[in-house]
């Protein structure tokens, strides 16, 4: 018995050794690799943070409406831009770099996939991105409308277009990822079929009146108000 | 010339030949009152320039009544007039519809083409929903280029305190301080135009703009000013007219008329920028006092609109203003809620808006047009302000209270020029650190 439970510990400390052996060297390597990517990742945005104070490139951000974009109070850095930019994919780099030190075949299947995903990836990026833009724009346009028209829920209003714009890029992004793609799609489907077809019921069946009488209302407080004399006098 | 003359006024041109003065008239849908503004036209013209050949041209923007009919109708007689001299000739009368985007500056564009086509010394336009005009009109403003060599004449009118509230409030003020020159009625409508200028203006290719609708008055004002052309006003009495396109919508004209200034700032930014103080224009004309039309005001709603930007568009101001500007915009908010009789806007932080909309517009080129449509509740605040203020106040009283507002203009020039040149405003004038309301922004910012 004990002779045997000898045997079984020996025979695991014997294959702990070796996939110590075996692995250890290549877990320290990519170790290695990882954190000196993490040092050249930093390094990098410490320099570019210090040598990009591109006034120029801030000033083609705010014209693009990029910096709009991302950053609603419009005061986004180009520095800060690059320089986050640069220290992701240093990381990105460096992860992959120490993953093909084990040379297994996991890992270069991961990389190799990885690898040629990462077009595709930009691409998806790039997708929501102008999604995110353009979902900013048209809803900020629907929110400055909605407020002089006097509008109900002006904001949510905002809200929901952007919601639609961004889901519409979601969707195209996975369709170019591959990902999900049928359920993606009949989530659109559905999502804008429903929408649609309740905004249609809703209009034709019980909110008529009231969308009726809200008109109504507002047309007759405009007439009391007698007011278009000051907005024709420029 | 950009753009050649359409067909059938090409065609007249040809026909007339040559004319020394040309009259222009835009319309769309004023069939009630065009009339009489073509009676006068062409009175003025008998009366005051018998020795020039004349033309009147209506140009139309696809009027559904009769407007084109009651301009090609319209008859003076000659007796009535108490002519000194014998005309040369019958003034023509043509009535076109103008081509490109609606509006009135693309009407104006296809008079100036006549004008030039025409071979006129000077030309006219006036609006056509004109109630109180008179043949001398059309001497006040073609007189000074005739015999003083004036390139521009702008209109000089009595307005009741309340009418024109986008020139006294924003234009007026912002184009004085900028240009350094007091023209008082830039967006006015009725305008003397001298043949070299009217060159200039149909040179330009920014007729596709917001000047082919309501900014055409400020473009060709500003151009007149910062160009160099000799510049005039013409006391032409009381400005009376029927309401305008009953569609048309005060965020859009604000738009327009606001974003052409704000686009002629960049274009002359090497002409303004140097520029302090300001001088007055030369001004012809008997001046004398008349009654005015009253205008009615709905304060009320007028400060529930500006509450509802203040809760709704916050995430644009912020963009728009700077951040000390934003905090006391919110702040007049916060504490007028309740309080319509408290409520009051004062001119250093109504002309920091506008200036900080100008150099944001400079800033945002995607986003101008949403940051110019959510300029309209904050302009609304300032016109009822204003009315508050002025409610018991005489004309003479209000005109020195908008005289006090050009100053202010005037005076925060160098808050314009730090911004418009990207350096943070800092602390000026006793208004706080920028960075403090800064933090403070961000804290309230609802995006």
């Amino acid at each position: 018995m004990v002779e045997t439970m000898q045997k079984v510990l020996e025979g695991v400390l014997e294959r702990l050794s070796k996939y110590v052996t075996i692995y250890l060297p290549s877990l320290l390597a990519a170790l290695i690799l990882f954190l000196a990517a993490v040092v050249t990742a930093a390094l990098a945005r410490w320099l570019l943070y210090r040598i990009f104070k591109g006034p120029t490139i801030d000033r083609f951000l705010r014209r693009s409406g990029v910096a709009f974009m991302l950053d609603p109070t419009g005061r986004l850095r180009a520095t800060r831009l690059v320089a986050e930019g640069v220290y992701w994919c240093l990381l990105l780099a460096g992860f992959l770099l120490g993953l093909s030190v084990f040379d297994t075949d996991i890992t270069t299947q991961a990389i190799q996939k990885l690898v040629f995903l990462m077009p595709k990836i930009v691409v998806a990026g790039l997708i929501l991105l102008a999604g995110v833009a353009l979902g900013q724009y048209l809803g900020r346009g629907m929110l400055v409308w909605a407020v002089n028209e006097d509008f109900p829920f002006p904001r949510r209003l905002a809200t929901l277009v952007r919601i639609v714009i961004m889901f519409v890029a979601v969707v195209v992004a996975a369709d170019q990822l591959e990902f999900a793609r049928d359920v993606f799609l009949a989530a659109f489907i559905i999502l804008v079929g429903g929408g649609v077809l309740t905004v249609s019921l809703a209009v034709g069946l019980g909110a008529g009146g009231g969308f009726r009488r809200y008109f109504e209302e507002k047309k007759q407080k405009s007439e009391e108000t007698n007011e278009r004399s000051l907005w024709n006098h420029l | 010339m950009s753009e050649r003359l359409p067909d059938d006024a090409r065609r007249a041109a040809e026909s007339i030949g040559q004319a020394g003065l040309v009259i222009g008239i835009p319309s769309y849908n004023n069939e009630r009152t065009i009339g009489h503004v073509v009676r006068a036209a062409n009175a003025g013209l008998a009366k005051y320039f018998p020795q020039l050949a004349g033309v009147v041209i209506n140009s139309d923007g696809g009027s559904t009544d009769n407007t084109r009919d009651a301009v090609l109708s319209a008859r003076v007689e000659d007796g009535h007039l108490m002519l000194l001299s014998t005309p040369m000739g019958v003034a023509h009368r043509l009535s076109f519809p103008y081509h490109g985007i609606p509006g009135k500056g693309s009407a104006f564009r296809l008079i100036f083409q006549m004008a030039a086509a025409l071979g006129a010394k000077a030309c006219a336009v006036i609006d056509s929903d004109l109630r109180s005009i008179t043949p001398e009109w059309i001497e006040l403003l073609l007189r000074p280029i005739l015999l003083a060599g004036f390139d521009f004449v702008a209109p000089y009118y009595h307005r009741h305190k309340y009418d024109g509230t986008i020139t006294n409030s924003i234009v007026y003020p912002l184009t004085r301080s900028l240009y350094g020159l007091r023209v008082r009625q830039p967006i006015g409508g009725e305008f003397g135009v001298s043949a070299r200028l009217v060159t200039r203006y149909l040179e330009r290719d920014d007729w596709d703009t917001d000047v082919g609708r309501y900014g055409i008055d400020i473009w060709m004002t500003t151009i007149a000013i910062a160009e160099g052309f000799r510049v005039c006003q013409s006391f032409l009495g009381a400005k009376l007219h029927d309401a305008k396109d009953p569609g048309s919508d005060l965020s859009a004209m604000l738009h327009q008329v606001v974003g052409s200034v704000f686009m002629l700032m960049r274009e002359y930014e090497s002409v303004w920028t140097p520029l302090s103080g300001s001088r007055e224009a030369a001004l012809f004309g008997f001046r004398f006092d008349v009654g005015l039309d009253p205008v009615e005001v709905n304060v009320e709603r007028m400060v529930a609109a500006f509450h509802r930007g203040c809760q709704e568009l916050g995430e644009v101001w912020a963009v728009a203003l700077q951040p000390t500007t934003y905090a006391q915009v919110r702040q007049l908010g916060e504490s007028t809620a309740d309080d319509l009789r408290a409520f009051h806007m004062q001119d250093e932080l109504w002309a920091r808006i506008i200036l900080d909309f100008a150099c944001a517009y400079k800033k945002h080129p995607v986003y101008s047009g949403h940051l110019m449509q959510s300029l309209t509740p904050l302009y609304l605040a300032r016109v009822a302000s204003f009315v508050l203020e002025t409610r018991t106040l005489s004309s003479t009283d209000v005109e020195s209270k908008i005289e006090q507002l050009c100053l202010k203009f005037e005076e925060l020039k160098p808050y314009l020029l730090n911004q418009w040149v990207g350096d943070p405003v800092g602390k000026l004038d006793g208004w706080p650190a920028a960075e403090g309301a800064e933090r403070e922004r961000e804290m309230k910012l609802e995006v």
